[in-house]
């Protein structure tokens, strides 16, 4: 054989190996042990540095991206060894494309991430670490809503902005339904009673759309609060201390039945998924919507701030979460995997300097989760009534502490089953705490994270 | 000396075939063999408190004794309905495309366009079209058949068929053309002569054209088969989402869920093996098949 030839293969084959080979794929490290990363002991390199963002948002608070990139220029121009790259996620590849991120140790310096078990469940797979040691503590201590991204005492990510549920309602239609709008209905037969009235005039109540699912989990948020007193008491039930079938629990189903059987829904309501359902309000098609604060600057560009106002959800229970206004901090953490945690970290305290927050609100309209925002820009009275929810009587986003399969088996799909006719809000319950006990079955160790989360 | 360097040239003429292969090997092993015993050690593991754990055959139990997962094969089975449907109307298609009916290059082309459009732009538009306030149950109220009004895509009894009647509206295509292309090769004289022995239309058929594609409808039947079960994902993803309440769930969507929405790669692991298993019996008949046909072309 020729030497020559020889060679040109095994060095193909050595190269070949070279390029094939990946940094270890190890387990994860547990959050205990990402906590152990410490902050640099010198301040941040001035070599060429570049940092990577997995973000959303521009599809709940359109607007978002032009603030993006304003706020990248800006930092990129006081640092110029800094480059920031980021790539917008779809809603649907937010959380497969971090995953796998995670899996391979690769990936963004920074994500974007939900609050709660959304951002928690990253933490507990050792692909977060917490802002602690990164951020100084009297600048955390002006981040709102921390709760959410709370664990073992440390915070694992940053909230960015806010995103409430308030129930938007179109106030022509109210007045022509005789719906005196100087007293809105504030309870359940009071609810009923309205949609009678819209019915009467044939305007669909109330809007919405299940068939992607999401819908299901707000309806659970917004509804399944009201007997109860706190997110603790859904992570009680989730870990097996409480059940699903207590009629504490159980009663939203016979609620949101109740609202069925009045005909408060728009009877497409399964075939529609959740923005096409929204959109029916924006089309004057409907009168109400469980809508989402975040939209509201969007719909006011549209249909005008006077076609729309906002009201707190009619009650029918008396748990101290049926007075407040579900609201959560969409927010950012950094990764364990990060070369540069620290420049991240910069960066993200970089968006919260005023400059940048009161600009977050001028493009989007949304508030930010900082209390150092100037509250003197909010001159829409809608905003300003939700401001004040947020201040007064901010509650917890209670899809945020349940696990996803909760979420997605019980609530998505029972919700649909509710409308679709063939399960009885009873039957729901019991799917509900069956949904709970599988997950319990198949997570030992996502159990007892949450056990731990609850606990502590 | 001149021995050992004889012995040393014998050894790596023997051996550098396999070096010239070898990087291919790699490529190919790293590719499908690493993914798919990654995928296998995966399923028998689960992580506890940091670490993979070997836990043997729980996951597996764990799947078999879950109801979203069983809802999930069921349908998956329900949907194989589907395939003699589209073997069906496509021989039949195909044969009267054969016999060149009046613009039947237009037909063949039109036939086989939804097979050429992605899967995401057809469950789109087929979401607007049988959505209850959509376009086909606005026509239904137009010309006075209300009664026919259904909620297609929102009710658990009418969901899976809904989507079954896309799946074949798309997938139909590839079989007419299929069976198109078997038809076009065979020799005009054996038609010609059963013409001449007296066969009529339907005798021509049975005794002629189906024992002809008789190797095609056996391909195309595999291939549908390995479609429903394990091609489907776009059309539900995009429709249905499984729902409701999980009446379109299908294996390849409670895959996704389970792996990517809640996280448990392991279980989500177990189900693919499975579905890999089943898939690849079927692949090993499609190339059965295949291996078949050339044989037969061969001696004929």
């Amino acid at each position: 054989m020729n030497k020559t030839r020889l060679i040109l293969v095994l060095l193909t084959l050595v190269s070949l190996l070279v390029a094939c080979a990946q940094p270890s794929t190890s387990v994860p490290e547990q959050p205990q042990q990402a906590a152990q990363t410490e902050a640099p002991a010198q301040p941040p390199a001035a070599e060429p540095v570049k940092l990577v963002i997995w973000w959303w948002g521009e599809q709940e608070a359109p607007g978002a991206q032009q603030w993006l990139d304003e706020t990248i220029a800006e930092y990129q121009k006081m640092h110029p060894n800094v480059t920031i790259e980021a790539v917008l996620q779809s809603t649907d590849s937010l959380i497969p494309a971090f995953q796998s991120a995670a899996a391979a140790q690769q990936g963004p310096d920074i994500q974007y991430f939900w609050g709660g078990v959304w951002t928690l469940e990253f933490a507990w797979g050792g692909a977060l670490v917490p802002l602690d040691d990164l951020i100084p503590a009297e600048e955390r201590a002006h981040y709102i809503n921390n709760f959410e991204r709370t664990y073992d005492g440390k915070l694992w990510g940053m909230g960015w902005y806010l995103s409430g549920n308030p129930m938007v309602y179109n106030p022509r239609l109210f007045e022509k339904a005789g719906i005196d709008l100087n007293d809105l209905p504030d309870t359940w037969d009071e609810l009923i009673a309205a949609c009678d009235k819209l019915n009467a005039i044939g305007v669909t109540p109330i809007s919405g759309g299940l068939k992607d699912g999401w819908f299901g989990g707000w309806l659970f948020s917004i509804l399944a609060r009201q007997n109860l007193d706190s997110e603790k008491d859904f992570m009680k039930a989730s870990i097996g201390e409480a059940k699903f079938t207590d009629p504490a629990y159980a009663e939203w189903w016979e609620r949101l039945h109740q609202l069925k059987e009045a005909k408060c829904w728009n009877a497409d309501i399964n075939s529609v998924d959740y923005q096409q359902g929204q959109d029916q309000f924006v089309q004057g098609k409907s009168a109400m919507i469980f809508g989402n604060d975040t939209f509201l600057k969007g719909w006011a560009e549209i249909i005008g701030w006077d076609n729309m106002g906002v009201m707190r959800v009619p009650k029918y229970g008396s748990g101290k979460l049926a007075d407040t206004y579900v609201v959560t901090a969409q927010g950012l953490g950094i990764t364990s995997w990060s070369k540069h945690k620290q420049e991240a970290a910069d960066f993200l305290m970089f968006t919260h300097t005023p400059d940048r927050l009161n600009a977050w609100f001028k493009y989007t309209g949304v508030l930010p989760a900082d209390d150092r925002f100037d509250t003197a820009q909010i001159d829409q009275p809608i905003l300003k009534q939700i401001f004040d929810w947020v201040v007064q009587s901010a509650g917890p986003n209670l899809e945020n502490f349940i696990p996803s399969m909760l979420d997605e088996q019980a609530n998505f799909t029972g919700t649909q089953l509710l409308f679709s006719g063939d399960k009885t809000p009873a039957e729901l319950a019991q799917l509900t705490e069956e949904v709970i006990q599988k997950w319990r079955e198949q997570n030992p160790d996502q159990l007892q994270n949450f056990v731990n989360w609850y606990t502590k | 000396m001149s021995l050992s360097t004889s012995r040393r040239y014998k050894l790596l003429r023997q051996i550098e075939p396999y070096l010239f292969l070898a990087p291919a090997l790699i490529v190919i092993g790293l590719i499908f063999a690493f993914p798919v015993v990654r995928l296998v050690m995966l399923s028998f593991q689960r992580p506890f408190q940091g670490e993979m754990m070997f836990v043997g055959l729980t996951n597996y139990q764990a799947i078999f004794k879950d109801a979203v997962f069983l809802q999930a094969v069921r349908n998956n089975l329900t949907l194989l309905i589907s395939v003699p449907i589209m073997v069906s109307i496509a021989l039949i298609l195909a044969i009267f495309l054969f016999d060149r009916i009046r613009g039947w290059q237009f037909y063949r082309t039109t036939l086989f366009l939804p097979y050429l459009l992605p899967i995401t732009v057809v469950g789109l538009i087929f979401s607007y079209i049988f959505q209850l306030s959509g376009v086909l149950n606005d026509f239904l109220k137009v010309v006075g058949l209300e009664r026919f009004i259904l909620d297609w895509l929102g009710s658990t009894k009418l969901a899976l068929p809904t989507l079954m009647f896309v799946i074949v509206w798309k997938e139909v295509g590839f079989g007419i053309v299929l069976f198109l292309a078997r038809l076009m090769s065979v020799e005009e004289e054996l038609f010609d002569a059963a013409k001449i022995d007296g066969a009529n239309w339907w005798r021509l058929q049975w005794h002629i054209t189906i024992p002809q594609l008789a190797t095609t409808i056996e391909f195309f039947t595999v291939v549908s088969i390995i479609t429903i079960l394990s091609w489907v994902f776009g059309y539900v993803y995009v429709m249905t989402g499984g729902g409701p309440g999980n009446a379109t769930m299908v294996t390849e969507l409670f895959i996704y869920l389970t792996g990517f929405r809640y996280n448990q790669m392991n279980i989500a692991s177990a189900v693919s093996v499975i579905l890999l298993l089943v898939t690849g019996i079927f692949i090993f008949l499609e190339l059965r098949l295949r291996e078949r046909s050339t044989t037969l072309e061969e001696v004929s």
